[in-house]
């Protein structure tokens, strides 16, 4: 399998002298194409600015960042968004939809920003079916519920099939019946269309049996397999 | 569609009231705009139209000299025979002392321009003689017409009383002559002749002692604009005298140019009122901003690029200028034909000549269009500056 994310000694500072404070140190990962990630660790430790780095939303302090093959940091910002809209999806632990637009106008929309439009309706409307949100497409997602909305966010996390889906905290705002649904929705999409996921939780346990399993603690990032994680988690 | 469009369309849809607000601030500004030009053209087209149906004529004949010593059957002949003309009548003005005695006594005394017309000719060149309020207009020799203010300051004149003029002629004679008041002249917004008396132009060509001079002829046309080439033509034909032949517009180049001045000060003053307008729609755009940050943030995170952040924010702009203007140009039109139709006048004055003003409508339109997008610009850029992190966060 391919590398489609390649992270050496990634650094990332906040603030300066006294209150300088590092919350990744020195983190170096490869991820591989289709590979379902967790990133876990307990509040604070970083995991979300990990995933950020990852994004694009934020730039490390130092260090390298390679995504399918391409060393980001050397984007400029018109380039990072670009970056952003091919290369990646995203999903928010509060879905982050455009309030003013419906679930498929909001699933869409990455499409629509990259111009490539053909087959564009019939494949979103595809995807929001397998989601089970065919009822819902010309609804605002202020109609909708909390469940619904994580699952219209990952169709469109994957309408543009990037070559990465970053979520954090996908289910950290959903009761635990709705949190299986979509866990078990994101592990489908991924067998489904080969796709990786890197997924920051701080509940290990709903996503079950993953791939890979990695640890931020005090910004530094440990891999273990998931027995190991366990026992630590425990 | 465009997904920008898309976008600054619903999210400015989202927020109806800053949309009224944007549209309303433009529209309005338009219309205040529209109510100056229609008042101060109507007024301008209204004194005008006046000035041309009592005093200009068409055309209107005087002399370098300041009389006019050819026979008016050689003139009003000429014009005349043009088959263009509807008709040509002399005019003669000179001024006149009116004494106010009491028991004898001479209370005042003060001057009064007079004008002497033909009462036959007259009426077809001219509607002077519809604006006899009171009365019938001069008909005989010792018959005259007493404009409304000189009706009043001689303490309220009435029709069939006999006023006594004192005229002084050409070798400093005073003439002194009875007149049984005709009539009361009296024009909306005093356009007319209100100030004058008015008699018949023999009568005072006899008490001037100017038996064969005339002021000035005024014409009137099939059709005004043929003004200037009867004019050319008219100056053609007596080439060798020394005519002046001015059309309704040159003789009341004056008053054109100082409704001019006027209405571009007050026009100057809706632009003003336009700016503000702008300034209006960057308020109401920079809390539509505030209040969509965390889209901003969304649309940045998934990979819109701050251009086309400034471009969302423009096409809101275009969209504001666009409705605004066209709200306000529909304000404006329908205060014109409202105008137009009820030739609307103020507390009994003269009543407005409105014209629609197309070219100008259009030109306020396009500024207030392009106001707004400028004005969207700053609010734009301001977007532009989110990082998507923090306006995500924002929330």
């Amino acid at each position: 399998m391919s590398k489609v994310l390649e992270i050496k000694n990634l650094y990332k500072e906040f603030g300066e002298g006294d209150t300088k404070v590092e919350a990744l140190k020195d983190v170096s990962i490869e991820i591989k194409k289709g590979e379902f990630i967790l990133i876990v660790g307990s509040s604070g430790s970083g995991k979300s600015t990990l995933l950020n780095m990852i994004g694009l939303l934020d730039r490390p302090t130092r260090g390298q960042l390679v995504i399918d093959g391409i060393e980001t940091s050397d984007l400029d910002d018109n380039q990072v968004s670009l970056f952003r809209n091919k290369k990646l999806g995203f999903i928010f632990q509060f879905s982050n939809l455009l309030s003013d637009l419906s679930i498929l106008e909001n699933t869409m929309l990455p499409r629509k920003i990259a111009k490539k439009t053909e087959n564009l309706v019939s494949e979103a409307k595809e995807l929001l079916k397998i989601m089970g949100l065919e009822e819902q497409l010309d609804k605002l997602p202020t109609k909708i519920s909390g469940g619904q909305l994580q699952r219209a966010a990952i169709a469109r996390g994957l309408i543009n099939n990037p070559s990465i889906v970053l979520a954090d905290e996908p289910t950290g705002n959903l009761d635990s019946e709705t949190a299986k649904t979509i866990v078990q929705l994101m592990k489908t999409m991924a067998k489904k269309f080969d796709q990786t996921f890197i997924v920051v939780t701080h509940d290990r346990d709903q996503f079950g049996e993953v791939d890979r399993i990695i640890t931020i603690s005090d910004g530094r990032a440990f891999e273990a397999d998931n027995t190991e994680m366990e026992v630590m988690v425990k | 569609m465009d997904y920008r469009i898309t976008v600054a369309k619903k999210m400015l849809l989202s927020k109806k009231g800053s949309l009224l607000g944007a549209v309303l601030a433009i529209g309005v500004g338009i219309l205040v705009i529209s109510i100056i030009t229609v008042i101060f053209l109507g007024l301008q087209n209204a004194i005008i139209r006046d000035l041309k149906i009592y005093q200009f004529g068409d055309l209107m004949v005087t002399d370098e000299t300041g009389l006019i010593d050819k026979s008016d059957q050689l003139i009003i002949g000429w014009f005349e025979s043009n088959s263009r003309v509807i008709g040509a009548t002399p005019r003669l003005t000179s001024s006149t002392d009116i004494e106010i005695r009491k028991d004898g006594e001479l209370i005042e005394l003060f001057g009064v321009p007079i004008i002497g017309v033909d009462p036959l000719r007259d009426p077809t060149v001219s509607e002077l003689h519809k604006t006899v309020a009171e009365g019938e207009f001069v008909n005989s020799r010792n018959s005259i017409v007493v404009g409304s203010v000189v009706a009043e300051d001689l303490g309220g004149i009435q029709v069939g009383e006999t006023l006594k003029l004192i005229i002084t002629n050409r070798v400093d004679e005073e003439q002194t002559e009875f007149f049984v008041v005709n009539g009361i002249s009296k024009t909306p917004g005093g356009t007319g002749l209100d100030s004058n008396l008015i008699m018949p132009i023999d009568t005072l060509r006899d008490l001037i002692d100017r038996p064969e001079e005339t002021g000035n002829f005024i014409v009137k046309l099939t059709d005004p604009d043929y003004s200037q080439e009867i004019k050319e033509l008219f100056l053609l034909s007596f080439s060798n005298d020394d005519f002046e032949v001015k059309t309704t517009q040159e003789a009341g180049r004056d008053i054109i140019r100082n409704f001019s001045s006027a209405l571009g000060m007050f026009t100057l003053i809706g632009y003003v009122g336009l700016m503000s307008s702008a300034f209006a729609i960057i308020t109401i755009q920079m809390m539509l901003i505030s209040s969509k940050t965390r889209d901003i943030g969304i649309l940045r995170s998934i990979g819109t690029r701050r251009k086309d952040v400034l471009i969302i924010f423009i096409i809101q702009g275009l969209i504001i200028g666009l409705i605004g203007a066209s709200v306000g140009t529909a304000f404006g039109l329908a205060f014109t034909t409202y105008a137009k139709v009820t030739n609307m006048s103020f507390a009994g004055s003269l009543e407005l000549e409105v014209e629609y003003d197309f070219a100008s409508t259009f030109s306020t339109a396009l500024t207030a269009f392009t106001l707004a997008v400028f004005a969207s610009i700053y609010p734009a850029y301001k977007a532009t500056k989110l990082q998507p992190l923090e306006a995500m966060r924002g929330v």
